[in-house]
């Protein structure tokens, strides 16, 4: 039920009090839900005294990310898992795998409809795939990557790839692209690095109108940190050389998928009604106040197939403020500053590099 | 092959010329030779001088390890080791590889080879880091006043993974001191060494405390207090990523005694970890909460406890089952025995030290005759886990870095 309400309400409309109390309730019951059905996640609850009946959502246990990448965790028997979700890592590091029932992927769907809708309206738009088609291939294991690209594609039509298998721009098909559609509202999805080097960098030259274009992008600025392109400066330059003003960026991860913080008209990132960001101090883990960096942990009500409703991310972020209305929305708004710095511990072998790897 | 060269002086080299150089018997030296004495304990003094060298504890310790009186003492075991018919004689060219990631083990090394006489190359990895930095540039100020015996002695080298240069070091080398994980011992070993020459290989280790908890409820409270105090020190210098380090904490008697014992003595920690403000990096941090999660769908656990923000205690259901596998950042094993001959029937080849509280010596010896060469390597208290001694891994390093003369009259 209150999923329902969480869904249902228009997105970021619900203030911290209402928003909170639906969220305990929710995630109270994914809590016992998966300790009833996951056997791995009810002996870690009880071996780290996590509560089942939390009284905050900063209560709720949580896991780290890592968890996932060396067990598989599962609230529903095998024959249930109807997609498995794999993370995009680099060959040799272990990738977080998720199982997903039918329900879980639905919840996910309707609940990405309500985000992009929020930005998109409720049509279908054409759509330019910052992709290459060869992406996606097996249709049973996707990787994070493909995952993503799917989600989106739901949000158009008329989907044309930009990219061909070696990553060039296509600009012949572009250009027909943009002929038939380029003056009614149309949506750009791709991840933040690609979208740069592979689309950004080919157009800025070729003084194409992109101003009807609405681009969501996500994936992490680690890349783009070390081009030095910030956000602003990413928005700038799209705005100056192709017109296109609409740019959102969002954060998200395959272990909660579904539940994407996407930015506002203020540049900063917002979670949805039935998610939320904590912040927690690096060191006590306690939950850090507004303005001071910490590790992230997100709280989404989607997960039920696997135990990821509470989860201790990898990477550290700020929240700025809530509830504030800066551009419009309730709720936390907050900044993702990167991946928690690997530190390797000095000792006698060579076997330690930390290995909180990278996703 | 021209490579960078930090000591004597900083300048690129070639290789081929140092390693003529210093195989040149000349630049040996009698073991113990007063020049070299000398500039030990000058090295010493300016460690205990230097603002950046004292910012570093372990530069410290070792600052304390290189002082006269200690040095002396050594010298009076050399002496002891030598009888009317067998003479002690430099083996000749050493090369030292040090672990890239623990900055002072090479001077170590370094010094009692040194005082054994040798000649030395030192290679030093491209990733070292400040406090070796630090090292070398105090080791190069006191080499600049000293005598021209000393500075022609010992070269270090700084460079990557590269295997044309540790070859050639290698087949010119006399004895070769391989300090660092299995997977950089395994690395070098493969590369030749000439047929005389000897190895040494200080490959991954782990080590454990085995407290007597009857001892410890009898302690008063300055005494227990002490004790976690010098626990801290032997755990958390490194980051519990010492070899030494304890990672596994074995309590000895009743069950009574040894979960009564537990629980004040973590509580004594935990004070102590925040008086000293012990604090973990955000990744490390992450990456032992990780490995305890883990633990506790892949072991044996019984309980889960932390003890602050920096201690954590995973309970063994029983000795018997464990993994020496360890994240380090102070995430503790812990296992109840009721004898000490419990804990025998544990050891391994990897292990090298038991920190000690508790037990007398000749109960520590039984212990070790009952091991019998199985494994550990060193008993030392409590406190004493990351202190450095000639007797090292197995090895009298006094003794190795020298060979026997047999002499009948």
């Amino acid at each position: 039920m209150s999923l329902d309400t969480l869904l249902d309400t228009p997105q970021y409309g619900l203030p911290r009090a209402e928003k909170q109390k639906l969220l305990l309730a929710e995630l109270n019951s994914l809590t016992e839900l998966h300790v009833r059905n996951c056997p791995e996640y009810a002996r870690l609850v009880e071996f780290t005294n996590g509560r089942t009946e939390a009284e905050r959502v900063e209560d709720i246990p949580f896991l780290p990310v890592g968890l996932f990448k060396s067990h598989r965790l599962a609230s529903v028997p095998p024959s249930e898992v109807f997609k498995t979700l794999t993370s995009s890592g680099t060959t040799g590091q272990q990738v977080s795998q998720i199982f997903l029932d039918r329900e879980t992927a639905m919840r996910q769907t309707s609940a990405l409809n309500r985000i992009v809708g929020h930005v998109i309206g409720p049509a279908r738009l054409p759509m330019i795939l910052i992709e290459t088609s060869a992406l996606i291939k097996d249709r049973k294991r996707f990787s994070a990557r493909a995952a993503g690209v799917l989600g989106m594609m739901n949000f158009g039509r008329q989907h044309f790839y930009a990219l061909d298998e070696d990553m060039l721009l296509d600009e012949t098909g572009l250009r027909g692209f943009l002929e038939r559609f380029g003056s009614q509202p149309f949506l750009l999805f791709g991840f933040t690095f690609m979208v740069w080097q592979y689309f950004y960098e080919r157009v800025r030259t070729l003084e194409l109108d992109l101003s009807n274009g609405i681009l969501l992008h996500s994936g992490g600025w680690k890349k783009l940190q070390d081009l030095a392109v910030s956000n602003d400066e990413f928005k700038r330059r799209f705005a100056n050389s192709t017109g296109l003003r609409r740019i959102y960026n969002f954060y998200g991860m395959v272990e909660q998928v579904g539940s994407i913080y996407l930015e506002g008209e203020d540049g900063y990132l917002y979670p949805p009604n039935f998610a939320d960001v904590i912040v927690r101090d690096p060191v006590t883990l306690a939950p850090a106040p507004a303005g001071t960096p910490g590790i992230i942990q997100v709280v989404s009500v989607l997960p039920r197939s696997y135990p990821g409703h509470s989860i201790l991310t990898e990477d550290m972020g700020v929240i700025h403020g809530e509830d504030e209305l800066t551009c419009g929305r309730y709720g936390k708004r907050f900044s993702v500053i990167g991946r928690v710095p690997k530190t390797e511990l000095r000792g006698c072998s060579d076997i330690h590099a930390s290995t909180v790897a990278s996703r | 092959m021209i490579v960078s060269q930090v000591l004597p002086v900083v300048t690129d080299v070639d290789v081929s010329d140092v390693l003529q150089r210093l195989a040149e018997p000349e630049y040996r030296s009698e073991p113990f030779n007063p020049v070299i004495l000398a500039f030990c304990n000058d090295l010493s003094r300016a460690l205990f001088r230097d603002l950046h060298a004292r910012a570093f504890p372990e530069l410290q310790a070792l600052a304390f390890w290189m002082r006269k009186s200690e040095l002396l003492k050594l010298k009076q075991e050399f002496d002891a080791l030598q009888s009317d018919c067998t003479l002690l004689v430099p083996r000749g060219l050493v090369f030292h590889v040090p672990p890239s990631n623990v900055d002072t083990i090479f001077v170590y090394s370094w010094l009692l080879s040194v005082l054994s006489g040798n000649t030395n190359v030192i290679r030093l990895s491209d990733r070292a880091g400040d406090a070796a930095n630090t090292i070398c540039r105090v080791f190069g100020e006191t080499l600049a006043t000293a005598d021209s015996s000393v500075t022609a002695n010992t070269v270090v080298l700084r460079y990557g993974h590269d295997e044309a240069i540790t070859s050639a070091i290698s087949a010119a080398c006399d004895v070769r001191v391989i300090w660092g994980g299995d997977t950089s011992v395994n690395a070098i070993r493969r590369i030749a060494l000439p047929p005389h020459a000897k190895e040494m290989t200080f490959p991954d280790r782990y080590s454990l405390a085995v407290l007597a908890a009857g001892a410890y409820v009898r302690l008063d409270d300055s005494g227990k207090r002490d004790l976690a105090s010098r626990f801290y020190n032997d755990t958390f210098w490194f980051d519990q990523m010492a070899c030494s380090s304890p990672r596994l904490v074995v309590w000895t008697g009743s069950r009574e005694e040894c979960s009564s014992a537990s629980a004040s003595f973590y509580e004594l920690l935990e004070r102590e970890v925040r008086a000293k403000e012990y604090e973990l990096a955000p990744g490390p941090r992450l990456n032992k909460l990780t490995f305890g999660y883990r633990a506790i769908l892949d072991r044996p656990i019984a309980s889960y406890d932390t003890f602050g923000s920096e201690v954590t205690v995973l309970q063994l259901e029983d000795i018997a089952n464990f993994s020496r596998e360890h994240c380090g950042g102070g995430l503790l094993f812990q296992a109840y025995a009721a004898t000490i001959d419990e804990v025998a029937a544990i050891v391994g080849r990897r292990d090298q030290t038991i920190s000690h509280f508790g037990f007398s010596g000749a109960e520590l010896r039984a212990f070790a005759r009952k091991l019998n060469g199985r494994g550990v390597d060193r008993c030392v208290p409590v406190g004493q886990a990351l202190s450095f001694h000639r007797f090292w891994d197995g090895y009298d390093l006094l003794r190795e870095f020298m060979r026997t003369v047999y002499i009948q009259a």
